[in-house]
């Protein structure tokens, strides 16, 4: 293609956060639908990137490059491969779903809308970055957005969690960018790629293993790896809805992109020797993430501790091929097999989770309560949440046929070959969140006798179903037959675990 | 031998005559005809340092000397001017409205603004320490009458005697430092000085390590460092604010400019020792005036503490030497638009006849003043070093310049520090946006020179950041040419 | 010059410190020690002093103070210049013209602003 559509598409969203901001607040009908179209540009051309991405080829593609400060040799260099594709896609989807959703918003919808457009630039613009100095502007850049979504449109304690959310993760990113700075000294270049090609400290194993760990920091604040997830039940719990969805639909896949995309390529040694350390941080985070979930009556934020046990088979799908780093042929199919899963992971958590935040919302913004002991029998009063609902959970806990079992049986088809004691602890999160998502969603909200509070309950709008349709389709569809994504995100996996 | 027209090159000496005669001018048309409005003392003083700013800006990249030796025409001082200036018509324009609201529109002020910036680039320029110590001191006296300015309120009268006393000390200490140098090399001119150190290697000569620790801690003083920062948070607070935004960057710039002359023109043999000493005060600066900066509740008190953690990075920088020159430039030009345009917000919104802005006072800003609550949104995420401002490009080279110079530990601490930073940065922008007001401020109108400034200063924090390349080249090409 | 050539200075600053030192220590082992209120007021002539010590004067003093200094200051730099008149030329001509007209602008500013008037 020989136009620059992913710098359209990164700068449209920024564009109209501008737009949106210059309409009368008067208007808050006009500007919400403006909002919602101005989405949907990003959505078109992510879903022609995907359809025209050349997977014969493979590599990265539709790569834009030009010198931005040569004082310090940054570039504005943009480009995607199987692995960012996917991402894109689904930043823009979740974006357009958030927006439609978040209709329902009264207070201060224009700055509403404005941040959340601003947002979708930030996070795009992680995912198709190729230039390190470029991928730090746009990976702070998603924080303010956020911070200020949560803070003011969040909870009651929003202030707080906003709060949180930003120093927790400035803390990870000071300490990636000390560790980039030094890679840049020692390498002359902020091109990822090329850092990743050059090794750098390969000589200095000290210096190598702190900017590994720095790095490291950086992006397990983000994902978030047990024990640096504190930040996250508390932002996910105060955020307004569609901030969750894109917090745990979007904003942790970005640490976890990072970690394939940066950490494993350019440390790919340190990430070998340090593999057993990752790897009990991942097992931690799957079975003590779904064993928090267990004990919440919250439901929001039983769902934002899944998400600590859901993104834990990301990393152990990275540890899976790191661990292997570096021992040849032998193990490259269960090392990308462990990365394949990884990256279908991050996709298929992002439709479920932010589907399962989605229903949070719906039932919160009729019952006004979380509280799981407080629902009950609501299966039959709102059939259709109950069905959506019911699907989604059973994604979720990876019931074959959905698009949870696929990644999971992925990763662990990779974990168990290369890193078995991991990969036995780590299975046992699938029992512990089977349990907590069918005694605790399903049974405590949709079965049981109908709670008399709830008997005027309505169910779910046309509003809600359209923003929930899609993800049900994925989850189904990639469920069924996850050949087209995996063709995609093999080919660039491939590639990664061949440079190993 | 009889001195002559061409050893002055008064040519060169063009900025700080411009800047000082038309304070001069000032002071003598409001002698005449003093009665109505001072606006014309305002369009005056930047009309003077417009005429600074063509000559510096107009001179190339050689090195001379003026005035017989004492001032040096080179890259760096020019550059450092160029700061000075910018800073200083800035501040003028913050001031215009904010005296007038105040009842104190007096074209004296503009005067000692100006005189002060002529001390300034004297101290920015100087190749004689005997010329540092005369800016010094005239940047000083001036920044003590301009701190007093607010003559009916006892907090400006305490801060300035504060600033003082405590000011008095430092140029003590200041003075003496420059004695036992001269003791130990024989000379008071920079570059000559800067032989005489590097002939007699750096062996341990007691006179030398006297004199620099004076200096250093004359100079801390003037930067407000830790140990030497305890005048700061008074003197900030009761200072009327217009004069607090001056001082907190032209005081900053010149003497910076002095610390990395001294540094590149005179200490470098001496590299190893100078640059513990500043590591451990930098330590100590920014980690002290980032913990006490958390627990303030008013807004300029707050910012003095910040500015006491800022002066710390930039020293950070410092302590990379010769390496570190480029990246102090850079960051205290993006810091002049930064700091100022915060102070000029501050000031915008304190209430008349008060110089405190309690948080309180900020809440529900936000939404009620959307452009400067932006603005000053936009100034705290700078200071903090966010991507897209000038305040993460800025940091991104001064800690670079640390990693480059092997003081890694220094930058760590240093990022560390950045981190607590935000949280009290971030505090503000928490008030403004998500609290609610629960006695509405009554806010005046902003004028046009108050807008004016602050679209300036967010242009710059932007542009700067946004596309810094050019800044950078320039800050760099600049430190490369010094008189040496 | 080097540190060694400070010496006598030294030395002198220790001489002097001692004798004053010794001084003060001598008279206070030696001397007799007792006090009574007569002597331990301000003035050992037996004046008994008449109201406060603090007063407020009047800060044209100061203002009056302060301009005699600055112009006492001009004056020094006259004789030096004067003396050697002849042998500097035209230039410290120039020079003094410029110095002594900078100190007539504060003057004259002073002058206008009223520092100069008593009442």
């Amino acid at each position: 293609m020989d136009w620059p559509v992913l710098s359209i598409m990164l700068f449209t969203p920024l564009v109209g956060s501008v737009i949106v901001l210059a309409l009368p607040k008067e208007k808050p009908a006009l500007l919400k639908w403006v909002a919602l179209a101005i989405s949907f540009i990003p959505l078109i051309l992510a879903a022609l990137v995907w359809f025209s991405y050349d997977r014969g080829t493979g590599g990265m593609q539709f790569v834009e490059r030009a010198a931005w400060i040569s004082a310090i040799n940054v570039h504005y260099y943009l480009g995607v491969d199987g692995i960012s594709v996917p991402m894109v896609c689904l930043t823009a989807l979740l974006t357009t779903l958030s927006l439609f959703y978040s209709f329902i918003i009264d207070q201060r919808p224009k700055e509403y809308f404005a941040f959340f457009l601003l947002l979708e630039t930030a996070m795009l613009g992680v995912f198709m970055s190729l230039d390190f100095f470029l991928f730090y502007v746009f990976w702070e850049l998603s924080l303010v957005p956020m911070y200020f979504l949560i803070g003011i449109w969040g909870g009651p304690r929003r202030e707080y969690a906003a709060i949180k959310f930003f120093l927790y993760t400035l803390v990870g990113s000071v300490a990636m960018l000390l560790a980039v700075i030094a890679m840049y000294l020692e390498t002359g270049s902020w091109d990822i790629l090329e850092m990743a090609r050059l090794q750098p400290f390969s000589t200095n194993l000290t210096l190598a293993a702190v900017a590994f760990w720095a790095v490291f920091l950086g992006f397990a604040i983000k994902v978030p790896v047990f024990p640096f997830h504190t930040w996250l039940p508390d932002a996910h719990v105060e955020a307004p809805t569609a901030g969750s969805v894109i917090l745990a639909g979007i904003l942790l896949k970005l640490g976890a992109y990072g970690m394939i995309r940066i950490l494993l390529p350019i440390f790919p040694a340190m990430f070998r020797q340090f593999a057993p350390v990752v790897g009990i941080l991942a097992a931690i985070s799957i079975v003590y993430g779904a064993l928090v979930a267990m004990s919440q009556w919250d439901l929001k934020k039983l769902i934002a501790y899944s998400s600590v046990n859901h993104m834990g088979y990301v990393m152990l799908g990275v540890t899976a091929a790191a661990a292997a780093a570096g021992s040849g042929p032998a193990a490259a199919d269960s090392q990308a097999i462990a990365l394949n899963g990884a990256v279908l992971q991050m996709w298929n958590h992002g439709i479920i989770t932010g589907a399962l935040f989605f229903l949070v919302g719906v039932i919160y913004e009729r019952a006004h309560t979380r509280d799981l002991k407080a629902f009950g029998g609501l299966g039959a009063k709102v059939p259709t949440f109950a069905g959506i609902l019911t699907v989604t959970t059973f994604a979720s806990l990876g019931l074959p046929g959905l698009a949870g079992f696929v990644s999971e049986f992925l990763v662990f088809r990779g974990a168990f070959a290369l890193i078995r004691p991991f990969a036995i602890v780590s299975s046992l999160g699938i029992v512990i969140s089977a349990a907590y998502l069918l005694w605790k969603v399903i049974q405590h909200v949709l079965l049981g006798p109908l709670n008399e509070r709830w008997a005027r309950l309505t169910d779910m709008n046309r509003r809600e179903v359209i923003t929930l349709a899609p993800l049900i389709f994925f989850m189904v569809i990639f469920g069924l037959y996850p050949a087209p994504i995996l063709d995609l995100i093999n080919q660039a996996v491939v590639t990664i675990v061949g440079s190993l | 031998m009889l001195p002559t027209l061409s050893v002055l090159n008064l040519n060169g000496a063009v900025p700080q005559i411009a800047v000082a005669g038309a304070g001069m001018l000032i002071m003598l048309i409001d002698a005449l005809f003093h009665r109505g409005s001072r606006r014309w003392a305002a369009y005056l003083a930047l009309l003077g340092l417009a005429v600074a700013l063509a000559r510096v800006v107009e001179s190339g990249a050689s090195a001379e000397t003026i005035l017989d030796g004492a001032l040096a025409r080179d890259g760096l001082g020019m550059a450092f001017a160029l700061v000075l200036i910018v800073a200083a018509a800035l501040s003028v324009l913050v001031a215009m409205d904010y005296l007038r609201r105040e009842e104190h529109e007096r074209a004296e002020y503009y005067a000692l603004i100006l005189f002060a910036t002529a001390g300034g680039l004297a101290m920015a320029m100087a190749n004689d320490l005997v010329a540092v110590f005369i800016g010094l001191e005239t940047l000083s006296i001036s920044l003590y009458v301009l701190s007093a300015f607010f003559t009916g309120d006892a907090a400006s009268r305490e801060a300035a005697l504060k600033y003082l006393l405590l000011g008095a000390f430092a140029s003590a200490f200041f003075l003496y430092g420059i004695a036992l140098l001269y003791g130990a090399s024989g000379t008071t001119r920079l570059v000559e000085m800067g032989t005489a150190i590097r002939l007699a290697g750096t062996q341990a000569d007691p006179l030398l390590w006297g004199g620099v620790a004076l200096i250093i801690v004359g100079v801390g003083f003037k930067l407000a460092l830790v140990p030497f920062h305890s005048w700061a948070p008074d003197v900030y607070q009761g200072a009327p604010t217009s004069v607090t935004a001056f001082m907190s960057v032209a005081s900053k710039v010149a003497a910076f400019a002095a610390l990395v002359r001294l540094l590149v023109v005179v200490l470098a043999p001496a590299a190893p020792l100078t640059s513990a000493l500043l590591a451990l005060l930098a330590v100590l600066t920014m980690t002290v005036g980032n913990i006490l900066a958390l627990a303030q509740d008013e807004v300029k008190r707050l910012l003095a503490y910040s500015s006491i953690a800022q002066a710390g990075y930039i020293l950070v920088a410092a302590v990379a030497g010769e390496v570190g020159a480029a990246a102090v430039l850079f960051y205290l030009l993006g810091y002049a638009f930064t700091n100022l345009g915060a102070f000029a917000v501050v000031l915008a919104w304190s209430r008349r006849g008060e110089g405190r802005l309690p948080f309180s006072d900020l809440a529900g800003l936000g939404f009620r003043r959307p452009w400067t609550a932006a603005a000053l949104s936009l100034f705290l995420l700078s200071l903090t070093g966010m991507p897209l401002t000038v305040g993460f490009v800025g940091k991104l080279y001064l800690f670079g310049a640390a990693v480059q110079a092997g003081w890694t530990w220094l930058a760590i601490v240093a990022v560390l520090n950045s981190v607590v930073s935000a949280f009290y940065y971030l505090r503000l922008v928490v008030i403004m946006y998500m609290r609610e007001a629960e006695m509405p401020l009554a806010l005046q109108r902003a004028g046009l020179a108050l807008g004016v400034a602050l679209a300036v200063c967010a242009a710059g924090v932007i542009l700067l950041g946004l596309v810094p390349g050019v800044a950078l080249d320039w800050a760099r090409q600049a430190v490369a040419v010094v008189l040496s | 010059m080097v540190p060694a050539d400070f010496l006598p200075i030294l030395v002198l600053i220790i001489v002097a410190v001692g004798m004053s030192a010794i001084a003060i220590a001598l008279s206070a082992l030696l001397g007799p020690h007792k006090s009574t209120p007569t002597k331990l007021m301000p003035y050992e002539s037996g004046m008994v002093p008449v109201g406060d010590a603090r007063l407020r004067f009047s800060i044209r003093f100061f203002v009056v103070a302060i301009l005699f200094i600055l112009f006492d200051v001009e004056a020094i730099f006259f004789y030096p210049w004067a003396v050697y008149f002849r042998r500097l030329g035209l230039f410290a001509l120039i020079q003094i013209v410029v110095f002594v007209g900078i100190l007539f602008v504060g003057y004259f500013y002073a002058w206008r602003k009223g520092a100069l008037e008593w009442e």
